[in-house]
């Protein structure tokens, strides 16, 4: 059974009130994060014939932006605990919307590299990792549905930019579009403003130990790695984190995922066409799944926070991971417009479900202190699948023409081997940590009970001490006394003065 | 005197050729002048008529002798005899109307037209009497991608216009510009202006490199690929705009953003400010209150053991 969350924060987030205007936020970030890099494509004609540069030439753009949005995890995550969340997120939208301004005035397409891919995505790194950051600030007991909120942001932002953007292509050509964009992408400063860090309460000696309820002491061993993460979080790459298993298996399994979670999504229309759909309802499939996307994320991540699903979160993770690969496994068995355009709507439906919970789980696994620095740490490592994963399958569906559902096969196993082995891998953690835990339980009740013992030694013998003193004071009390009273005698027998001297010498 | 006989025969035998060239003359009321001996390659469209009138659509690109056949069933009185007769652009081909006889109860009509120029072209309209029609259309190939959007640019930059023809064709011979001038359209040469204009033709793709644009740039720009009888005309929009337009939006989306955080900011101030008026409200126990004594593991932070009063 796996364990309650844990609060490692050190103070009860505020679970709501302001907290929601910073989810707000959050889904703006989020929102420009995940979809511009997607959305840029609709450019590429255009700034293609115009820069005269060939086709792969232009698809590397997309390609070094979200390999700078990932690759830069770790460098955001320092800034993030340095600075915080707030100013963090106004300096990634000022560096995007800079950024493409800039690119709007571009004469190669290296200057496009540069601003757009480097500078852009850059900036858009630090907006998603900050973003996420003070979401696990501000929530813990309604996180699960903050995340989902939060992480809708993408396939909203999606649906709205990209028809946004074909308007501004044909009213005003590449370079007004790119202008406008940047100031569009400004409005992360406005998301940013609404990240007001968390109103802590003083820090007080005991606040730590008085904190911990009782559920905290169930997940004793995530505890140990907190306070390393907090003094470690100032390094770029926390290497102490792989000591975490629950942290091993989740960024095995998201390798796995990532791998084959992006390239259905570029070849469906590709797929589609072959199967005989026109290219326009092959594009609308992809519309459809976006569409489906919005409404699950934040539905997945209600259901996450109930009461059923929240200790065993990682094994629904697992389960939405298997459902987007049976989902790409069933795929070649459907060809007809309809069960096309169903699967679309299944396919949206897991990935939403996935995207929904993975950062999620992450944080459950990690607790907030670790957050940041693990959540750098995995999207660096995720920059390889997540580069590889298309051009691979690009290279399946280049094989044979017959055949085209081969890249199909192939994510769908990927996928489904992921969720697999993040299944039984949480399994297996969660037994070992139980037993840890019960090992633990042990040490510390041979420890309390050795240490009452000791304690009911010292009381006894500190009374034994007491006593001691005791009478020795009374003795002395009674010497003293004596001492006086003799004392008294002898200032009698002085003033009476007649050789008592020997008396008093014999006395004394 | 076996020359004579031999010059003879040579005179008998041109009488002959030339004597068969002529059922195969050119359409044109004019009478034609000397056929190449050169064979052309042949073709054939036959439309059956089915209905009233038909119209079909003949690419050439190439000379050719093309025959054209309409096949008519008839209608309900069928007369043996019917006039056919050819009209080229509307106006009848006087020479060649013909009499058509009914075989196998329908009227086959048939004319060999030799395409050898532009002026061959055009629409050729088959006629049995006044009752059944057929239209050939004779053009070049259609232009492969027609933009229909406007493409827009900027004053002072430079644009690439492009042209291309289906790849399943055979490529044009070559490639003229034309922007429109009001109804006109005025030829770009190539030549006159260097600074202004760049033609660069590439196998089934012309482009048109317009420099230092100007506002008076905009407007339509024809392409025209040029075979050898056809050509093909295919346009594209170019608009020319100043850097005002895509700043309005721009400004006005500074200005919002910047509404936006102040608005922001100066809410938290006030909320602060109204806390720390009502006392220190924020500071208090947020935290729980210490609970009983059993839980020390192993901290790290506070390593003195508590002792609990």
């Amino acid at each position: 059974m796996a364990p309650a969350p844990a609060n490692t924060l050190g103070y009860k987030p505020p679970d709501g009130g302001w907290g929601w205007m910073v989810v707000i936020g959050a889904h703006i970030s989020i929102g420009f994060a995940y979809s511009t890099p997607k959305v840029l494509s609709i450019f590429f004609k255009a700034i293609q014939e115009d820069l005269g540069a060939s086709y792969s030439e232009i698809a590397w753009i997309s390609s070094i932006m979200l390999a700078a949005m990932y690759a830069g995890g770790p460098v955001s995550s320092v800034l993030v605990d340095r600075f915080g969340s707030r100013p963090i997120v106004m300096l990634g939208g000022l560096m995007c919307g800079v950024s493409m301004v800039i690119a709007s005035f571009g004469t190669s397409i290296a200057y496009i590299y540069f601003f757009i891919g480097i500078i852009g995505g850059s900036g858009l790194c630090l907006n998603l990792n900050a973003s996420l950051t003070i979401i696990s600030k501000y929530f813990l007991v309604r996180r699960p549905l903050a995340n989902g909120l939060a992480m809708a942001g993408s396939p909203v932002f999606l649906c709205v930019v990209a028809p946004l953007n074909q308007y501004l292509l044909d009213r005003f050509g590449w370079r007004g579009s790119l202008f406008i964009l940047g100031a569009l992408m400004l409005n992360c400063c406005v998301a940013g403003a609404l990240m007001r860090p968390v109103a802590l309460p003083p820090r007080r000696r005991d606040s730590r130990a008085s904190l911990k309820t009782v559920e905290e002491q169930r997940s004793g061993s995530n505890t140990e790695p907190e306070g390393s993460c907090v003094k470690k979080a100032k390094k770029f790459i926390n290497l102490s984190l792989f000591k975490n298993r629950g942290f091993v298996f989740y960024l095995i399994g998201n390798m796995l995922y990532i791998f084959g979670a992006y390239a259905p999504i570029v070849f469906l229309p590709v797929y589609a066409v072959s199967q005989g759909l026109d290219n326009y309802s092959a594009a609308y499939l992809l519309s459809i799944m976006g569409f489906v996307d919005m409404f699950v994320r934040p539905c997945t991540g209600l259901l996450a926070n109930s009461k059923w699903i929240r200790p065993r979160i990682q094994y629904f993770f697992s389960f939405a991971m298997v459902f987007n690969g049976v989902c790409h496994l069933l795929c070649p068995l459907l060809n007809t417009h309809a069960f096309l355009v169903a699967y679309a709507v299944f396919f949206g439906v897991g990935f939403g479900m996935v995207f929904a919970l993975i950062f999620e789980c992450l944080m459950d696994l990690m607790g907030s202190q670790c957050f940041p620095s693990a959540v750098g740490l995995v999207t660096i490592i995720e920059c390889f699948p997540m580069l590889l994963g298309p051009p691979a399958a690009g290279f399946l569906v280049d094989l044979s023409d017959d055949h085209k559902y081969l890249f199909l096969l192939m994510c769908g196993s990927v996928i489904v081997a992921a969720g697999l082995f993040l299944f039984v891998a949480n399994l297996y953690n969660y037994h070992m940590l139980d037993k840890e835990k019960a090992q633990k339980d042990q040490e510390q009740q041979k420890l309390r009970t050795s240490e009452n013992q000791e304690q009911q030694k010292l009381r006894t013998s500190e009374n034994q001490e007491q006593q001691k003193l005791r009478t020795s004071e009374n003795q002395e009390q009674q010497v003293s006394t004596a001492e006086g009273e003799r004392e008294e005698h002898a200032a009698e027998s002085v003033t009476k003065q007649t050789g008592t001297k020997d008396d008093n010498e014999a006395q004394a | 005197m076996s020359a004579s006989w031999g010059k003879l025969f040579f005179q008998l035998v041109l009488l002959l050729a030339s004597c068969g060239h002529i059922n195969t003359k050119t359409p044109s009321p004019t009478s034609p002048s000397l056929d190449p001996i050169s064979p052309l390659p042949s073709d054939i469209r036959r439309v059956v008529l089915k209905g009233e009138s038909h119209t079909e659509k003949v690419e050439l690109l190439n000379p050719v002798d093309l025959a054209l056949e309409c096949i008519w069933s008839g209608n309900e009185n069928k007369s043996p005899n019917i006039t056919g007769y050819w009209r080229k652009d509307g106006e009848e081909m006087q020479s060649i109307r013909v009499t058509v006889q009914l075989e196998n109860d329908k009227y086959t009509l048939r004319q060999v037209f030799k395409i050898v120029s532009k002026e061959n072209l055009g629409s050729y309209s088959c006629s049995f009497g006044d009752e059944a029609k057929a239209d050939f259309l004779l053009a070049g190939p259609q232009i492969g991608e027609v933009r229909d959007k406007p493409i827009v640019s900027y004053v002072g930059d430079s644009v690439v216009v492009k042209c291309k023809m289906d790849e399943k064709k055979p490529k044009p011979a070559s490639w003229n510009w034309y922007k429109a001038n009001g109804t006109d359209k005025e030829q770009i040469f190539y030549a006159a202006e260097p600074q202004k204009y760049e033609i660069k033709n590439h196998e089934w793709v012309t482009k048109l490199v317009v420099h230092k644009l100007t506002e008076g740039d905009s407007g339509f720009y024809y392409c025209e690929g040029v075979y050898a009888v056809s050509t093909t005309m295919g346009h594209v929009e170019l608009k020319v705009i100043t850097f005002l337009e895509p700043l309005k939006p721009f400004i006005a989306i500074i200005v919002e953003v910047i509404v936006l955080v102040a608005a922001i900011l100066i809410y938290e101030k006030s909320q602060s400010k109204k806390n720390s008026a009502g006392g220190n409200e924020t500071n208090a126990d947020q935290t729980n209150t210490p609970t009983p004594g059993d839980n020390n593991g192993p901290e790290e932070s506070s390593s003195t053991r508590q002792r609990k009063v």
